[in-house]
């Protein structure tokens, strides 16, 4: 239970962190496309013999790269790229499983079993979150810039190429932090609902990404006790949890704020000097 | 901001021969332009004349099927000192799926200043950031998201960005499109002050409005060719009129299309 709740802050943190770039560039799926091509990465582990963690992470990683390199380079839109890899991924995976005569197997992997992780599983996520987590530290602000303006990321001097590869990169990474908890095709809820709920209350993008990785510890430890509590898979009850937030938030900023500010004085001499400037 | 140091040798923009393809269409064919230091320069012509495209290429974002082209004497994949070029890319908005406070969009145009190792901004960044704010008149709305305002105010954020990098040379590509006249007006102080200190500007544009007595060169494409280089054209007739439909004297007409302004 310990590891469990250890390996759910861990993600809670990680997932929206670089949930928050995808979020900016558009690319919400990407973590569902990345988490179908890691079925693959699980089938040759699987097959192998070797660790299906291990081979997720290398298959994601270069399903990652060939995402980003479609979308920059063919005629190809982003979100066709995405469906051709998330269908050979799936496609890939169940055959390789199947092979390896594992369907059971494969079952934990697409929804999770965070019960079955040991505690060296749980150091190799300890070491990849914080890879993650170095990733956004070190190189936010130009990850920001090149999710804004990718034109004007190159005419600063930044290697856009190289840094589009970073976030896909590191989005994988996380696919497979995530999926021992949640399964995969659950880990993008947690990369993205954290953020769309954080984007109710926040204004900026730094304010959204801090507002998200709390929420993301939140929903996923909630999750996971009440999961323990009433006898309920872990993975979708942590994201149903995230949703549930997001929701709430919503249904606040669009009913109970302006409910609540109605009932409270009109505004004062700042704020009216603030709205005439930008009306002016 | 202090005056720029004249780097009398080295023209901020040099092409030679440059032609771009883009989609299997020839959009530059054969562009020949040096832009000196301290030079107004507006580049101008019809849509679809390669205007924006032959910016773009100048910069090094397009890459060019023949000829050459140099940032400052180096070629753009080998330029290093990316702080010296400031860009105001042609946007509508500032974009992006997550808000993003003005200030955040502001200090990103630091970023080619800042020494890879440096995780927190400085105080010389943040003075920088909060100096090209007021220089736009939008301190006051700093902290709110930027996709919140209106057109002509994004237009503004994305020009204090450039100005929050204090580069040697500004690229401005359509400043005025779609503006509001308070816009516009901001606009040409900005552009007064840049050319006291002695600073490059390209502009893209497409009527010189009130900018007119700021230009001090103008370049006029036609179908992707040099047609007119020198002092800028004085608006005749029916195009003297504000708010014309923008055909150029030096171009000939086209048929409008919807992207034309009314």
């Amino acid at each position: 239970m310990r590891i469990a709740l250890a390996l759910a802050v861990l993600i809670g943190l990680t997932a929206p962190a670089i949930g928050t770039f995808i979020v900016q560039r558009r690319l919400a799926l990407l973590g569902d496309g990345i988490g179908h091509i890691a079925l693959t990465g699980i089938g040759l582990g699987l097959l192998t013999g070797s660790s299906p963690v291990l081979g997720a992470l290398a298959i994601s990683v270069l399903g990652a790269a060939a995402i980003e390199v479609l979308r920059a380079r063919s005629r190809t839109g982003g979100d066709v790229a995405l469906a051709l890899l998330f269908y050979g991924g799936l496609a890939g995976g169940v055959l390789l499983t199947s092979r390896a005569g594992g369907g059971a197997g494969l079952q934990s992997y697409l929804f999770g079993s965070i019960t079955s992780v040991t505690e060296r599983d749980l150091y190799l996520v300890a070491v990849l979150a914080a890879g993650v987590l170095a990733v956004v530290v070190l190189f936010g602000r130009e990850l920001f810039l090149l999710c804004q303006d990718e034109e004007l990321a190159r005419a600063s001097g930044l290697p856009a190429r190289a840094l589009s590869l970073l976030i896909a990169v590191t989005a994988a990474v996380t696919v497979v932090i995530a999926m021992r908890a949640i399964g995969l095709l659950l880990v993008s809820a947690l990369m993205v609902v954290p953020v769309a709920a954080a984007q109710q209350l926040t204004r900026g993008f730094r304010d959204t990404m801090l507002a998200a990785m709390g929420i993301g510890v939140l929903s996923a430890v909630s999750g996971l006790l009440g999961a323990f509590q009433y006898d309920l898979p872990p993975g979708p009850s942590i994201v149903l949890l995230a949703l549930a937030v997001y929701l709430t938030l919503v249904l606040w900023r669009v009913i109970g704020e302006p409910a609540l500010r109605r009932r409270t004085l009109p505004s004062g001499p700042d704020e009216a000097t603030a709205d005439a400037e930008v009306r002016g | 901001m202090t005056a720029v140091k004249p780097d009398i040798a080295v023209p901020p923009f040099e092409m030679t021969g440059g032609r771009v393809r883009l989609d299997g269409r020839e959009v530059l064919r054969g562009i020949d332009l040096q832009v000196a230091p301290g030079e107004v320069l507006a580049v101008m012509g019809a849509n679809g004349s390669g205007k924006s495209t032959l910016v773009r290429a100048l910069l090094g974002l397009v890459p060019l099927a023949a000829g050459r082209t140099l940032i400052y004497g180096s070629p753009p994949g080998r330029f290093r000192d990316w702080h010296r070029i400031g860009y105001v890319p042609q946007r509508l908005q500032v974009g992006g799926g997550v808000p993003a406070t003005v200030r955040e969009v502001v200090a990103s145009g630091r970023i080619a200043r800042r020494p890879r190792l440096r995780l927190l901004p400085s105080a010389a960044d943040r003075a920088a950031v909060q100096r090209a704010l007021e220089k736009v008149g939008l301190a006051g709305v700093a902290d709110r998201p930027a996709q919140h305002l209106s057109g002509g105010q994004q237009q503004r954020v994305l020009i204090a960005r450039a100005l929050a990098g204090e580069p040697d040379t500004f690229v401005m590509d359509e400043p005025t499109a779609g503006v509001d006249a308070a816009s516009q007006a901001a606009l040409a102080d900005t552009l007064r002050d840049l050319v006291r200190q002695g600073r490059t500007v390209v502009l893209v544009m497409h009527e010189l409005g009130p900018l007119e007595p700021l230009i001090s060169r103008a370049v006029v494409l036609e179908g992707g060719r040099i047609v007119h280089d020198g002092a800028p054209p004085q608006p005749e007739g029916e195009c003297a009129r504000p708010g014309h439909r923008h055909l150029h004297p030096h171009a000939h007409r086209d048929r409008p299309t919807i992207w034309d302004t009314a």
